[in-house]
């Protein structure tokens, strides 16, 4: 999957003729409609794009359309554009993005409504020029203020904004970009109360921006700021007690496990037929009980790790033992990802000192990243080093690499490798790198642009360790 | 309450009762079973999609709601006026009309369900529009509208902003109005609530005895239909975001060449309502009539009504497009293979087929009547 950018850039071109055969094509669009066996000269071989430019053909208008066309075995997120021109027809396909069927945070704008009213005082729409469109009437009682005669007035005229903690407005970033808008502080005019604003943004069919679907919420105390909806913030993370952990652990993963199960089972048919819209439905339920799942051990083990007491069982593992074990249980995602994974020489052994289920905890994760940033056919290579003082574990990938300006940053909580990618909350190298330490190691990375990524992680020998133990 | 010992029950009586029981269970089960055959051999394209069946649940649970707690609050301040407070405390405290209402099948009313049908289709299918915007950071149409110099337009546009507001709000929270329906179906749902909150009465004071129900039957039917009488007195159709709507196409009164632009914006502009009355007043046939039509997924009586308004191809096309982009029902292949044929339909070809549409309702619907009863 070479050359694809993530955000909405790059555009694709190609011209069709008016009986569906490709004339030209932009490398990238020629290169996908190859790959489905298509070729300059005959009929566009990727059946989406043939059916958009035909009817935008026989409409004689423009037709655009977000499409998911699968590429191999990755399912690509398109937004095509089609225009007759005369005879033929002119296609401009962007977005380019690698979809998975369900990604932690790009609410559309009919969920956000839905998302949004949770926990919100009031509801607003506007159109593309910032005039309300839609104010909900409880914004009435609870701000003292009319609704229905602030409709058509623009946003400013109900409320001030104010800047961020960069000193940019973040809705005028919001409209530029066409994100949600996250967090926009405000005060009311007139009675100049706090009001965050949040909004997701609605798109016209050229995938311009024509307005917002947002909510506000009133905030009594200015420092009070609620998180916001997108992702949450390292703040809040830093607040989490170990009672809040235990009871999220406990009130969350019976619940989520019954729900990915019994939508599992009705994606499969077990229990009897259903639409296969719905059996669909259930598939993304499914993946989104997953992530949080998988959020949910995280967190657990976050707050473990940032314990004064956290405690680890240390003994002299076989670290070359524990990466054929990781790489094992990452086999079959790997197979599906159409990856390799090497792992060290069966008869390898690497000894050091540590707590084997933490060191198998940071090698899976360190080759679940490798895989999941790697292209298909590309490698992930695990091999163990035995040192005087330390043994290493790299696992290096082949994938598109870390800049090097990037290099803390990944390690930080809820920052990720490449945001735009699905999956992965951004707490996993976070945690890795904090067992690696209470172990007395360490997690570092290698990598530039390009040129995959390579990650290393050390422990100390039981020499070592002995060492360290009689120094202090 | 009963004092003593209980007596022992007729061994006659207890038969016939057991086999009274067991005749209405059959009789149950022979429903059921006949709404189950029924419900198997429906066709796919009569059947109700989820979102509109529970949406339509809701709006009419919503509508129902709201005048039985009008009528219930003001019959019970009458009563309590007349000094009847246990009457009073009865009829605020019990409750159940709809369920009384839907039990006895006055809800499946022709008229009623179909205006709700259709206003529940509508509002899915105008939440569903696409955006198309006029341009960068350029107002929407309706907002637009609000601030031009014809006052009667901005005025209309201002109130149609509201009303959707209203509605959707409403929508949402499920605090309907009741009197958000037309006027004639409105006046039926009150005096049907009015009577299922009578009946509620009765029985609930059948449990205090039969004299005590009787007793002061007389007030509380007055104070009922007073009640009543004060809900249709309060209905508003002029506040309706149709009728707001159809005000605003009449101010706005399109030029030929300025419908094209008009309709497509509308629905640019997610602003189906405005669609539907525009429309309407730029072929001469009842709103009511042309919503039917928009929302049929079929279509062809639309493209009709398009061709009859003089709409060009591209202008066809792009409603088309839009209207499918909203509504799963559509079929935008068969519309594209059909769009040169349509097309081609003279104007007053296409007048002429949609004649029919522009006969007053309760005409049309006295000629429906009169040739089902041919066909018996």
């Amino acid at each position: 999957m070479t050359g694809y950018t993530t955000g909405d850039t790059a555009v694709a071109l190609a011209e069709v003729a008016g009986d569906g055969v490709l004339l030209s094509a932009d490398p990238i669009l020629l290169a996908l409609n190859s790959r489905a066996g298509g070729v300059i000269g005959a009929p566009i071989a990727v059946p989406q794009l043939a059916m958009i430019a035909r009817l935008a053909r026989r409409l004689g208008i423009a037709v655009s359309r977000s499409v998911v066309i699968a590429d191999d075995d990755v399912d690509l997120d398109l937004w095509v554009r089609a225009q007759p021109e005369g005879d033929t027809v002119g296609l401009a396909v962007s977005g380019w993005r690698e979809l998975q069927p369900w990604r932690p945070a790009a609410p559309n704008p009919g969920a956000g409504v839905d998302f949004l009213s949770s926990g919100a005082d009031w509801r607003w729409e506007t159109d593309a020029a910032l005039r309300l469109t839609f104010v909900s009437p409880d914004a009435g009682p609870r701000m003292g203020v009319d609704p229905l005669a602030l409709l058509g007035k623009p946003l400013t005229s109900l409320v001030m904004l104010d800047s961020g903690d960069d000193g940019a407005l973040p809705i005028l970033d919001a409209v530029a970009r066409r994100q949600p808008l996250d967090a926009q502080p405000a005060r009311l005019r007139g009675s100049g109360r706090a009001i965050m604003l949040s909004a997701v943004v609605r798109r016209d069919a050229e995938r311009a921006f024509a307005g917002f679907i947002g909510s506000g919420q009133l905030i009594d105390d200015p420092a009070d700021v609620p998180p916001p909806f997108a992702k949450p913030r390292p703040a809040g993370a830093d607040q989490l007690s170990p009672t809040f952990t235990a009871g999220l652990d406990r009130a969350l993963r019976t619940p989520l496990a019954r729900i990915v199960a019994n939508a599992d089972s009705i994606h499969a048919q077990t229990d009897g037929l259903v639409q296969p819209d719905y059996a669909d439905y259930a598939a993304d339920i499914a993946n989104a009980g997953r992530h949080l799942l998988a959020l949910v051990d995280d967190l657990v083990d976050l707050q473990a790790v940032e314990r004064p007491d956290f405690a680890l069982l240390l003994e002299t593992i076989d670290m070359a033992d524990i990466a054929r074990r990781a790489a094992g249980l990452l086999a079959v995602r790997a197979g599906n990802a159409n990856v390799t994974i090497t792992r060290p020489a069966a008869d390898a052994r690497v000894v050091a000192h540590g707590d084997f289920r933490r060191v198998l905890q940071i090698l899976v994760n360190l080759i679940g990243n490798a895989v999941r940033y790697s292209q298909s056919g590309g490698a992930v290579l695990v091999t163990a080093h035995a040192g005087s003082d330390q043994v290493t574990v790299v696992v290096a990938d082949t994938g598109k690499g870390v800049a090097p300006a990037d290099h803390a940053r990944i390690f930080e909580k809820f920052e990720r490798v490449d945001a735009s990618e699905p999956g992965g909350n951004g707490l996993g190298l976070y945690i890795a790198r904090r067992l690696a330490r209470a172990m007395g190691g360490d997690l570092t990375i290698d990598s530039a642009i390009g040129e995959g990524a390579r990650f290393v992680l050390s422990l100390p020998t039981q020499a070592a360790r002995g060492q360290d133990q009689y120094q202090a | 309450m009963s004092v003593g010992s209980e007596p022992l029950p007729d061994p006659a009586l207890s038969r016939a009762s057991a086999i009274a029981r067991a005749a209405r269970a059959r009789q149950r089960a022979d429903d059921r079973l006949e709404t189950t055959i029924t419900d198997f051999f429906l066709t796919a394209d009569a059947r109700l999609e989820e979102r509109t069946r529970l949406m339509l649940a809701h709006v009419l649970r919503g509508i129902i709601g709201a005048i039985e707690a009008d009528i219930r609050r003001h019959a019970a301040r009458v009563l309590a006026g007349l000094g009847e407070t246990t009457r009073a405390e009865a009829i605020l405290t019990q409750g159940g009309a709809l369920l009384r209402l839907t039990r006895s099948g006055v809800l499946r009313d022709r008229d009623l369900m179909k205006d709700l049908i259709a206003r529940v289709r509508h509002d899915l299918i105008a939440d569903a529009l696409p955006a198309a915007i006029a341009g960068p950071e350029e107002p929407s149409l309706l907002i637009r509208l609000t601030g031009v110099s014809d006052t009667t337009v901005a005025t209309a546009a201002g109130a149609l902003l509201a009303a959707e507001s209203r509605r959707r709000a409403a929508n949402e929270s499920g605090m309907i109005a009741g009197s958000d329906v037309p006027a004639d179906l409105h006046r039926r749902l009150v005096w049907w609530v009015a009577a299922a909150v009578r009946d509620g009465l009765d029985d609930a004071l059948k449990d205090a005895g039969e004299m005590v129900a009787m007793q002061g039957r007389g007030q509380s039917d007055q104070a009922i239909t007073e009640a009543a009488l004060r809900s249709l007195a309060a209905h508003d159709d002029a506040e309706r975001p149709e009728a707001v709507a159809i005000r605003l196409a009449a101010a706005i009164d399109a030029r030929r060449d300025e419908l094209p632009a008009l309709l497509v914006e509308a629905l640019g502009d997610r602003r189906l309502t405005l669609f539907v009355a525009v429309l309407a007043h730029a072929i001469g046939i009842d709103a009511e009539q042309v919503r039917v039509i928009v929302l049929d997924p079929d279509g062809e009586q639309l493209w009709l009504a398009l061709r009859a308004a003089d709409l060009d191809r591209e202008t066809i096309a792009r409603i088309g497009l839009a209207l499918a982009d909203a509504d799963p029902r559509r079929d935008i292949e068969s519309f594209a293979d059909a769009l040169d044929s349509i097309a081609s339909v003279a104007v007053d070809d296409a007048r002429a087929a949609i004649a029919p549409l522009a006969m007053h309702r309760e005409f049309r619907a006295a000629l429906r009547a009169l040739a089902g009863a041919d066909r018996r």
